[in-house]
């Protein structure tokens, strides 16, 4: 039964013969899971994808994603010499999807490494410190959450003009929110443990406690938040590039690529599930890399 | 708003009972909702204060079309004093505050004569409905699969229904809800030659109702079975559950009685949220259904730049936020009896 | 010239670009095949819900699809658009001066809750229209120029009930009787007859409007004078059909007047929907759900692969123009080579083949095929990027100058798609690397408002009734900022136009008006590109009538009065 399965491997019975360190254990478990490793991979093909896609160009193994060819408009998959067809200025769409990748990646990684100190740090302090601070930051969320957001990145394009950072800065902004509470309840629930009590008896600073007890037994539902909104992120800049922020046209990204795909759904179907495709392997590889890092990192897993 | 319990812990074995934590919780909660309820004031009058000067701030006014012949300067000039935008800003700031007090949330510029509310309450209840409904469908197939993806971990179910929900996460849900009509409605109507097909739009209590409301649910039950397996397996992993094992509980009792509560917090919190958003609408399920709902009212507002509407469909969120969130901290004690209110 | 353009009118209309058979085609009798009572619903897809019930504060044309059918202006397009037949009005005659317009009203017209049409009701509807307070949108046509009094509708105190009352009174509108509406003009404009056929000018019920105000209300009140156009029950208008039920944001139901003077309509239901998302439309037509659809663009080539679906598709030519603005403040672009050269580097019929997938066709010249003016013998602006890159060296222009130019774009799809396109054109064709400046539609209004741009496009315009007055006026300097936003300056124009504009004798007119269209193609005032069709869907049981010219978001006809469904 996989409860007994679990609970046995929990519980190392063997004595190690030699004490090894909290990150190179993590790094053999990591190494262990298949899933993970196949979703490093992934990633590193993805990046490798991006860097080279110029080369490519280049060498002509792939078109120039900006040139128009506008005798093959909207063709499907194998037309024209375009092997995964063209969208509806005729651009080749396999070049634009490596091209995507470069915007799209940077984009939905990026922001999450915004998202989460922020994130953390008001959630870690709301939840801990509790009372009237803990009030006051979740009433600011409850602010935020109603925040007009799409007013808010309209004057924020006025005022700095589109730029890749109001990008990040405008989605970030939006995103933090959820992180921050998560990990609030993770704290809540967390903080009355005996082993906390334990080493707040012993003197341990807040920072101590937090860092090395609180944080790695929340983990789990931090992660999965995080690679969730890696794809959160890559929609919403294709929402704020329809507001004039950031990345113009004709610079592909999976997100404009969907939405103006969209609108061809009968003519050319092709045109928008290849980018939602590629979308979904960057998730399916962040997820089973975010999976994997929280059961390496699983401090009650240790050896 | 929780602070730590008073009762002394007796040591891990067991979670507390439930039923004794709440008896001493009955009259404090309803101080703890009243106070909420008294927050939640000073947290509408921020989102206002923020809103209204955020939108004047944004370029572009109500007045400026869309393409094509703009109205003349003689009609722009009547037009802002019939909806009193040449006041100076703090004075419309005030005489708005003063209305809202009222219960008066203005005239919309976009449709002419009618009030903010009339709009937002003839829009709402389709709205709810289709959020209702896709919560219901939501909390029970999101927590279950995320249950049995993390008893099976590793094992093929896990990988199906997780890799099930990683693709509804990352299609987005416009291209899910155009690709269902495609299938279902007709291409449907062409292989039965019209004897069978779901209507490909609008609103109706019947067969309407299937795909606005598997479109709106997908990406919330990807979510919620991910932050469910995740929370779960790291609740499997504690030692009290070890010793239930040990003391010879069943699967099912181990899960029912202490797995299922403990892993509960993180998806409470999530779920918040995610009921407060599928009220208030999605804009994109009603664009592609058709549904005359507020979800696209908040953007088309902006678009617009109706400033009244603006304020309506932000003020209702708002307050569905806060009372969300009231809720889900009110829960909060309920799944985990260490948490009190105070 | 008259002659020549009304008998190409009608060979246009006999090519099959109209559905019914005027042209004495092979159409069976109706009778012979209607389809019983219960089966006559008719769906459109007008995609944009109007702002108001109120047809007099419906601003644009799309708007007025729902005022087109519940109330009716005195007169109304013939079908070739050569001239205005009766409407509302049996007949008007105009007084040698060109200053007095005496409309006889039709002696059965009935409001739809059975009253008498009178012309006291003509006169309250034209002031409840040009009343200041309540800032219609559409006042233009009427206070600037033609009726006697209005010209000062942009100085009157809206806070004052007085001075509102007295401008309403000064109006040079009158009902000697209750068949008899006069109007005044302060100077003869042969355009006017096209001026009250647009929809906006109505009569009004005065006791209708009071009632549901709760009682009469000043002048300055801007919220009660429009609380009848909130509820179907208390909308009445004298139109063939009248408005049974609204459901906001989804769709409006009109059933048909049956005291209307013409006879009522035989569509028993008219239900118009706000759909504004084209796959949504287009597969709700797929279903039989919608009977009337405007086909997406990028749905063209599925409709025409379909052998079913392509026989239900009609092309239609619309009245609209598209053009692309040059902002002549910022240096070169005053240079007419230089606008000239950005001109002539846009291969027109890549854009129209096979962006547009033939729904729209190539145009150098301003006034659009289908009304008179159109006139393609001026080529100057054909495509030519040799021709191009000399004129930009001949302006002794480089690269580096142009490129820090951007093409301000609105953020719907079809313009960053057509920008995309044009841009490349111009990259390609003049050696140039500029970029797009894709920004949200009221920006970019609120933008070229204040000339803060400096190329703009697709910019284009409409016809509001088919006669050149509404077409050359744009490019009047006084125009500048409020109807054209690249200011071009043209010697000459501003006084060409205005002779025109008050010319009586029409062939004199036509010749004026074709040596301004010349300025404006020869100067590269604009840099012309096509011609807006439309690619409709009729479903094969409805019979519609279509008049010739529309605006994208009402397809098919705006005149569903004779329309009716076959047994099917």
């Amino acid at each position: 039964m996989a409860l007994a399965e679990r609970i046995d491997q929990a519980v190392d019975w063997d004595v190690p013969e030699e004490q090894i360190g909290l990150w190179q254990d993590a790094w053999h478990r990591f190494r262990r899971n298949r899933l993970a490793v196949l979703g490093t991979v992934l990633v590193i093909f993805l990046v490798l994808v991006a860097f080279l896609s110029p080369l490519l160009v280049h060498f002509h193994v792939i078109v120039d994603p900006l040139n128009q060819d506008v005798s093959n408009v909207e063709v499907g998959s194998g037309q024209g010499g375009h092997p995964l067809g063209t969208d509806e200025l005729g651009r080749d769409t396999l070049s634009r999807l490596m091209y995507g990748s470069r915007i799209s990646l940077s984009v939905g990684v990026l922001v999450q490494g915004i998202v989460l100190p922020i994130g953390l740090a008001i959630g870690l302090t709301a939840g801990y410190v509790g009372g009237r601070i803990d009030n006051l930051l979740m009433r600011f969320t409850d602010v935020w959450y109603a925040f007009p957001d799409l007013i808010f990145v309209l004057v924020l394009v006025s005022v700095f003009g589109p730029s890749l950072l109001s990008i990040f800065g405008a989605i970030a902004l939006v995103n933090w929110v959820n992180l921050a509470r998560l990990v609030r309840g993770q704290v809540l629930s967390i903080k009355e443990k005996e082993f906390i009590e334990a080493a707040r008896a012993s003197g341990s600073p807040p920072i101590k406690l937090i860092v090395k007890h609180l944080l790695p037994n929340s983990l789990g539902p931090i992660i999965v938040t995080l690679t969730f909104g890696i794809p959160q992120a890559i929609f919403l800049e294709a929402v704020l590039s329809f507001l004039g922020v950031g990345i113009q046209p004709p610079t592909p990204t999976w997100g404009q690529m969907v939405f103006d795909g969209y609108e061809a759904i009968y003519a050319n179907p092709t045109s928008v599930v290849f980018p939602a495709l590629a979308i979904g392997f960057t998730l399916l590889a962040f997820s089973f890399i975010g999976d994997g890092l929280r059961d390496a990192l699983d401090p009650r897993m240790r050896r | 708003m929780a602070v730590i319990a008073g009762r002394p812990n007796r040591g891990a074995l067991l979670p507390p009972r439930f039923s004794a934590v709440t008896e001493s919780r009955a009259g404090s909660l309803a101080i703890f909702v009243t106070r909420r309820a008294l927050w939640m004031i000073p947290v509408v009058f921020f989102v206002i204060l923020i809103t209204f000067f955020l939108m004047h701030l944004a370029p572009g006014s109500p007045w400026d079309r869309g393409g094509g012949r703009q109205l003349s300067q003689v009609v722009v000039n009547n037009l802002n004093i019939k909806y009193g935008l040449n006041k100076p800003e703090y004075q419309q700031f005030l005489l708005y505050l003063w209305n809202v007090g009222h219960f008066d949330f203005g005239l919309s510029y976009q449709y002419e004569g009618k009030t903010v509310t009339s709009l937002i309450g003839e829009g709402f209840p389709y709205t709810a409905t289709l959020g209702v409904l896709a919560f219901l469908i939501i909390v029970p197939v999101g927590v279950g699969l995320g249950v049995l993806a993390a008893l099976r971990q590793n094992t093929r179910t896990d990988y199906i229904t997780m890799g099930f929900a990683t693709v509804a996460a990352s299609f987005p849900n416009f291209v899910v809800g155009a690709l269902m009509v495609v299938v279902f409605s007709v291409l449907m109507a062409k292989w039965t030659q019209h004897a069978f097909f779901l209507p490909a739009a609008d609103f109706g209590i019947d067969d309407h109702l299937i795909m606005p409301v598997i479109t709106l649910s997908l990406l919330p039950i990807a979510y919620t079975a991910r932050i469910t397996r995740a929370s779960t397996l790291d609740t499997i992993r504690q030692d009290y559950i070890r010793t239930a094992w040990a003391k010879g509980l069943s699967e099912r009792m181990i899960v029912v009685r202490h797995v299922l509560k403990n892993s509960l917090m993180p998806v409470v919190t999530t779920l918040g949220p995610t009921f407060a958003f599928l009220v208030t609408g999605s804009l994109i399920v009603e664009t592609v259904f058709n549904i005359p709902g507020i979800g696209r009212a908040f953007v088309t507002a902006v678009e617009s730049r109706d400033y009244p509407m603006i304020l309506g469909t932000t003020i209702l969120l708002a307050l569905v936020v806060a009372i969300a969130n009231l809720i889900v901290d009110i829960l909060y004690v309920f799944i985990d009896p260490r948490v009190r209110l105070t | 010239m008259q002659l020549s353009t009304r008998s190409r009118s009608i060979a246009f209309a006999c090519s099959g670009l109209f559905v019914v058979a005027a042209c004495g085609g092979n159409s069976s009798a109706p009778s012979a095949n209607l389809a019983p009572p219960a089966q006559q619903i008719l769906r459109v897809n007008t995609v944009v819900e109007p702002n108001s019930y109120d047809p007099t504060q419906e601003t644009y044309a799309y708007e007025g699809s729902v005022g087109h059918e519940t109330f009716e202006a005195l007169l109304k397009p013939k079908a070739d658009l050569s001239d205005v037949q009766a409407a509302a009005a049996k007949s008007y005659d105009v007084s040698s001066d060109g200053l007095t317009y005496t409309f006889h009203l039709q002696p059965n017209a009935k409001w739809s809750d059975g009253k008498p049409v009178t012309a006291s009701d003509w006169v309250y509807g034209y002031q409840h229209f040009l009343n200041p307070a309540l800032a219609a949108g559409y006042v233009d046509p009427f206070f600037d120029g033609t009726i006697a009094g209005a010209a000062n509708y942009g100085s009157v105190d809206v806070s004052s009930a007085s001075a509102i009352d007295s401008y309403l009174s000064g109006l040079g509108l009158s009902a000697p009787d209750a068949t008899t509406f006069v109007i005044k003009l302060a100077h003869p404009a042969a355009y006017f007859k096209w001026v009250v056929t647009l929809w906006v000018a109505v009569p009004i019920r005065k006791d209708v409007v009071e009632s549901a105000a709760g009682g009469t209300f000043p002048s300055t009140d801007t919220t009660k004078p429009e609380v009848w156009a909130n509820n179907a029950k208390t909308i009445v208008g004298n139109g063939p059909f009248k408005i049974s039920e609204i459901v906001s944001k989804d769709h409006v139901t009109m059933v048909p007047n049956n005291t209307y003077w013409g006879g009522a309509p035989k569509i028993q239901q008219l239900i118009y929907y706000f759909i504004a998302d084209g796959n949504t439309a287009f597969s709700k037509y797929q279903t039989g759900a919608l009977d009337i659809i405007n086909t997406p663009v990028a749905d063209v080539t599925v409709v025409r692969g379909d052998a079913t679906l392509a026989k239900q598709a009609h092309l239609y030519p619309e009245l609209t123009t598209f053009w692309m603005t040059f902002n002549t403040q910022k240096a070169p672009l005053d240079n007419a080579d230089v606008r000239m050269a950005f001109a002539k580097s846009i291969d027109r019929n890549a854009l129209v083949n096979d962006i547009e997938h033939g729904t729209d066709k190539a145009i150098q010249s301003f006034i659009p095929n289908g009304m008179s003016g159109y006139d393609t013998s001026d080529n100057a602006q054909a495509f030519d990027p040799t021709a191009a890159k000399a004129l930009l060296a001949k302006a002794g222009v480089t690269a580096s100058t142009l490129n820090k130019f951007k093409l301000l774009t609105r953020n719907s799809t079809g313009n960053k798609t057509l920008n995309q396109f044009i841009v490349n054109q111009w990259n390609t064709n003049l050696g140039l690397n500029m970029q797009l400046d894709v920004i949200d539609s009221k920006t970019v209004t609120s933008r070229i408002r204040k000339g803060n741009f400096d190329i703009y496009g697709p910019d284009g315009w409409g016809a509001d009734y088919p006669d050149q007055q509404d077409f050359f006026d744009i490019f009047t300097s006084t125009a500048c900022h409020n109807l054209n936003w690249g200011c071009p300056t043209l010697a000459g124009y501003d006084a060409l136009v205005q002779k025109a504009d008050t010319e009586l004798n029409q062939t004199q007119r036509n010749a004026d008006y074709l040596r301004a269209q010349k300025m404006l193609i020869d100067q590269a005032a604009v840099g012309f590109m096509y011609q807006q069709y439309e690619y409709d869907l009729i479903a094969p049981y409805a019979n519609v009538t279509r008049t010739a010219f529309d605006d994208e978001y009402t397809p098919g006809d705006q005149n569903y009065q004779s329309a009716y469904i076959t047994a099917h």
